[in-house]
């Protein structure tokens, strides 16, 4: 039962939003309406689930004093203060002198745009030490990046006006080619996937074999 | 020389970083402007927007965070520029938890500049959880899935927002994505069930996934980073007009010279003290600059050092 009753539920709600690709009728819409309604109200509960994942994880860890037990520290104040100046601001959590926009702006937005800058310089390193032209197959890699990235900037139409042009042609040709038959890949194996786990023949997702 | 070359390979990857900070500080204590075209596809939105009668009603879903706003803020404020320039009224939400701080300050900043009044002319509907089951949701039903705005206003008490009941009742879905769920999950779920008509702008590392969509006709219209972002900036502010005798037939600037008419200037109706995008272009140039140069050199060494067994 423990096994049957999660595959005959996968079965029914699977076949149902295969079916409401297909089938506009009205009765149908309301049936397909109400399914994305749970699932809206099983994602927000995720969050919830993942809040107390998070602190059952953490603070353990923090009270027996572990290895790096004083970043999770951090981790778990930040949390818990947050989530206060989130609720004490409500509907009016964004307005200049709030204390959440406060957070927001002066900690989430300065850590955040941080860990994305410091790529800028990580690149910079990798783009050094990995780009050898070692072999045919490289080489034409790396001529075109270099194209590519001196083609999407003002100073490569300043150089030659056919650049941007080539640059243009390497995205819409080769790329669109070698992407599509990805993407044609990919939709394949996901059609193939979602079967097997509509009819029950792929099971992980119930943690069995 | 040899042995310049193999100190050079070997080097502290710091002065690497040293030198990428100064590639990209220096532009940014002296500004400088350079020209540059515009892409077709980054044309497509702006003419798509153009052709939109005052009056129309765009959604918008503004799904990036702190770390995609300088590529994405420039597309982002210029094109509610464009749609309150041309009395067009926005319905924005957002996918992302940590977008709505971001977005909807922007929102309402640009909204006021223009004169433009909450719940009658634009409005907020924060943000839904769920992913692509969210986007096919508010595909289906708007109402039911935003019962009510950011601010807990019931949806029908917004003029802005009542009696749109699907995303195909918006004339358009102007996507401000940097990732997912964004471009690419609005295409997969509701693009092709509804026939929707619908541009995007994305990150640079995002956009050449999304090519295949615009030259599928899926996206009508596409901006890929910083430089689709000043590219944007450059129609929206600098370039917008009208070409003398075909007022009433959008021909872009170069074209109307190209055809031997005149291209007249438009004013933007509001005129942002920066232009973001356009400044952060000459970043880019001389960051890209750095890099190209690093491996160029990078590649000589490795062939000069190579024959005795340095790599």
């Amino acid at each position: 039962m423990r096994t049957t009753l999660p595959l005959v539920i996968t079965f029914i709600v699977g076949m149902i939003m295969l079916g409401e690709a297909f089938i506009p009728h009205w009765r149908y819409r309301v049936i397909s309406e109400n399914m994305f309604e749970w699932g809206l109200i099983l994602a927000a509960a995720a969050f919830l689930l993942g809040l107390i994942n998070l602190v059952q994880v953490n603070l353990p860890k923090v009270l027996r004093r572990e290895t790096d037990w004083g970043y999770k520290a951090v981790m778990l104040v930040a949390l818990v203060a947050t989530l206060i100046v989130g609720f004490a601001g409500g509907a009016d959590r964004l307005n200049n002198g709030e204390a959440y926009k406060w957070v927001f702006d002066f900690v989430f937005i300065p850590l955040n745009a941080t860990m994305f800058a410091l790529l800028a310089f990580y690149i910079a390193s990798a783009a050094f030490r990995a780009f050898r032209a070692r072999n045919i197959e490289a080489t034409v890699l790396l001529v075109a990046a270099i194209v590519v990235m001196i083609g999407r900037v003002p100073i490569g139409e300043a150089l030659s006006e056919r650049l941007p042009t080539l640059v243009n042609w390497l995205m819409e040709v080769p790329n669109t080619a070698a992407r599509r038959a990805i993407f044609v890949g990919a939709a394949l194996g996901a059609i193939a996937t979602g079967i097997r786990i509509i009819l029950g023949i792929e099971r992980s997702h119930l943690g069995g074999d | 020389m040899y042995r310049w070359f193999v100190r050079f390979q070997n080097m502290d990857r710091r002065w690497i970083f040293l030198g990428m900070a100064i590639a990209i500080l220096l532009p940014m204590l002296s500004p400088s402007s350079a020209s540059f075209s515009i892409d077709r596809p980054v044309r497509d939105i702006y003419e798509k927007v153009e052709s939109l009668p005052p009056g129309s009603t765009v959604y918008i879903s503004a799904d990036f965070d702190p770390g995609s706003r300088p590529e994405l803020e420039p597309f982002y404020r210029a094109v509610l520029h464009q749609l309150f320039g041309r009395d067009i009224k926005v319905v924005a939400g957002t996918l992302w938890a940590s977008a709505p701080p971001l977005v909807l300050p922007i929102l309402q900043e640009v909204a006021e500049s223009h004169g433009k009044v909450y719940g009658t002319d634009w409005c907020f509907l924060g943000f839904k959880d769920g992913k692509e089951l969210a986007i096919k949701a508010i595909g289906e039903n708007i109402p039911k899935t935003f019962p009510t705005d950011f601010y807990q206003t019931p949806i029908e008490e917004l003029p802005v927002a009542a009696g749109f009941k699907q995303l195909k009742d918006f004339n358009l879905l102007i996507l401000v994505s940097a990732g997912f769920p964004g471009i690419k999950a609005y295409v997969l779920q509701v693009q092709g069930q509804y026939d929707l008509k619908m541009v995007g702008a994305t990150t640079a590392v995002s956009g050449p996934d999304y090519i295949p969509y615009y030259k599928a006709g899926q996206l009508l219209g596409l901006s890929a980073g910083m430089p689709g972002s000043a590219q944007y900036e450059k129609l929206v502010f600098l370039d917008a007009g009208t070409c003398s005798g075909f007022e009433k037939t959008f021909l872009n600037s170069e074209s109307c010279v190209r055809a031997g008419h005149t291209w007249v200037k438009r004013p933007p109706k509001v005129m942002p003290e920066r232009l973001l995008g356009i400044e952060a272009l000459s970043v880019l140039n001389l960051g890209h600059l750095f890099i190209v140069g690093l491996i160029i050199l990078g590649n000589l060494a490795f062939f000069v050092t190579r024959p005795k067994g340095v790599e």
